[in-house]
């Protein structure tokens, strides 16, 4: 993974109207190929075969939430080490602590600023890809 | 009659001392202080059952001190044991013998009542505690709930007027745009009232987190004011920095230090006429470290003064899109890092301003680099 370029980004998120709208922001201010999955058991069918070089995660899904799916993605070798963000709702300081024990770059909060998301995203990846090196 | 009133009032200021002494764990030393006391008692004609009282009244004290019960039994054993000590001297007389007796049997009976009652007391006032407690947690579960569940749509209609404003569904005609201005200042107003309701409910349940370390001061103002400048220039205000302490550095969590200006010059910024400049000064006073934010705006009314700290309070003449809630945070984040927060007002000019420590201690050079502050959130 270390070395690769931001180009592919798999989405996990229940919420269509949020998909659609992170989705849009992606596309259009980033130009990234984005992979929209409703649930966890999409995102892990999906997975292998998108390759992303980046996660975003939604955490509050019905059935198998964000943290979990997060530790499921980590058994399948093609994402076992992809970086993944959290986009969440959920930014109590001892859910931002167990994201960062889960190994995830950031935490995004929502209501964030789709215009801004793009900007966000690279700064984040940016830090990693220095971290890495 | 004076002599023994004069012994008595001694003894009531000497005895809980004693015994205290002794119950803490004082040796042999101070259970003879016991003996002396009872001594001086039946010299000075102090009757054993004005002793008794005075060593229930301290007994008892020393007892309501306690909180741990195994720590209760042992302190009363001692307490007994000190008693006994000062009764010896009496005893040397058949009628002090009988009267020794007969006061420690009144005495433990009045013990057990008045422990009784105070036991009884502490229950109700726990129960009592216990109950706000469920109340404030219950209170902090439906903030918790409510702000999540508000967020996950807030998301959606934010985030569509943004990319709207952004250009992304092409061009309004300037009816259409300044409903779509309307509708995103709104659903910002919206996004910053659930995101200070999560702040001040993390606040007041002691689960906000502050990673408090040096940072200077003059960094910290220059990134807060290039953070808010953009704001700002959107209402016509203008921020300057007039002038900061060199060197001078406080004790605080970057971010949070960073959210209270962000605070104070959005405030500012909102209330000043267009054109004008909002001023950032800092200096130095006996230790303390003030910056001060001064806006030419109409001034803070009179009858708000009293309440301008307090949630949800805006002045009736303020119609300014906050959440009636930045000042209360303001004022929290600052006290929760050892300051204090304070205004003066007057119509064209007022100050908000808040004062920390000023952090002293050298570090070394790598520390000093490591503290070097981080804006953003």
């Amino acid at each position: 993974m270390v070395g690769r370029s931001l180009k592919r980004i798999l989405l996990v998120e229940d919420d269509p109207d949020i998909q659609t709208i992170t989705s849009m922001a992606l596309g259009s201010f980033g130009g990234f190929t984005v992979h929209v999955c409703g649930s966890a058991a999409e995102a892990i069918q999906a997975a292998a075969e998108f390759r992303p070089d980046l996660i975003l995660l939604d955490v509050m899904m019905p059935g198998m939430d964000g943290v979990d799916t997060l530790r499921a993605l980590r058994e399948i070798p093609e994402t076992v080490s992809t970086p993944v963000i959290f986009l969440t709702a959920r930014v109590q300081p001892a859910d931002v602590a167990k994201y960062k024990e889960l190994d995830s770059l950031a935490v995004i909060r929502k209501p964030f600023e789709p215009t801004a998301l793009v900007e966000t995203i690279h700064e984040i990846w940016t830090r990693h890809r220095g971290e890495v090196h | 009659m004076a002599a023994v009133s004069s012994a008595f009032e001694e003894l009531a200021d000497q005895y809980p001392v004693a015994l205290r002494e002794y119950c803490r764990g004082g040796g042999e030393a101070a259970l003879l202080r016991a003996y002396q006391i009872g001594r001086h008692a039946v010299a000075a004609g102090v009757g054993v059952l004005e002793m008794a009282a005075v060593h229930e009244e301290a007994l008892v004290a020393l007892l309501l001190d306690m909180i741990a019960l195994e720590e209760t039994a042992r302190l009363a054993k001692r307490a007994s044991e000190f008693f006994a000590e000062c009764m010896a001297p009496f005893e040397l007389t058949r009628r002090g013998y009988q009267e020794a007796h007969a006061a420690l049997r009144d005495m433990t009976q009045g013990l057990e009542r008045r422990l009784n009652a105070a036991l009884q007391d502490f229950e109700s006032a726990q129960d009592e505690l216990l109950e706000q407690k469920r109340m404030e947690k219950q209170k902090n579960d439906f903030i918790s709930l409510i702000s999540h569940e508000v967020r996950t749509p807030l998301t959606s209609i934010h985030g569509a007027l943004n990319l709207l404003k952004s250009g992304l569904g092409g061009e309004l005609n300037p009816q259409g745009q300044r409903l779509l201005d309307a509708a995103y200042r709104n659903s910002q107003r919206l996004v910053r009232l659930v995101n200070d309701l999560l702040d001040l409910q993390r606040i007041e349940s002691g689960t906000m987190t502050f990673h408090l370390r040096p940072v200077d001061v003059r960094s910290l103002l220059e990134q807060a004011v290039e953070a808010s400048q953009a704001h700002a220039g959107q209402l016509g205000i203008k921020i300057v920095l007039q002038s900061a302490p060199a060197g001078a550095r406080v004790r605080v969590d970057g971010d949070r230090m960073m959210q209270v200006m962000t605070n104070l010059l959005s405030n500012a910024a909102k209330f000043s006429p267009p054109e004008e400049t909002v001023v950032v000064d800092a200096f130095r006073r006996n230790g303390i470290v003030r910056v001060e934010v001064t806006d030419r705006g109409p001034g803070v009314p009179a009858d708000f003064h009293g309440r301008i700290f307090q949630r949800f309070a805006q002045a009736a003449s303020s119609d300014r899109g906050g959440s009636g809630l930045g000042l209360s945070i303001t004022k929290a984040l600052v006290e929760h890092m050892s300051g204090h927060v304070g205004f003066e007002s007057e119509p064209g000019r007022t100050t908000f301003y808040f004062d920390l420590p000023e952090w002293r201690r050298t570090v070394s050079r790598e520390k000093a680099a490591e503290n070097t502050w981080s804006a953003g959130r």
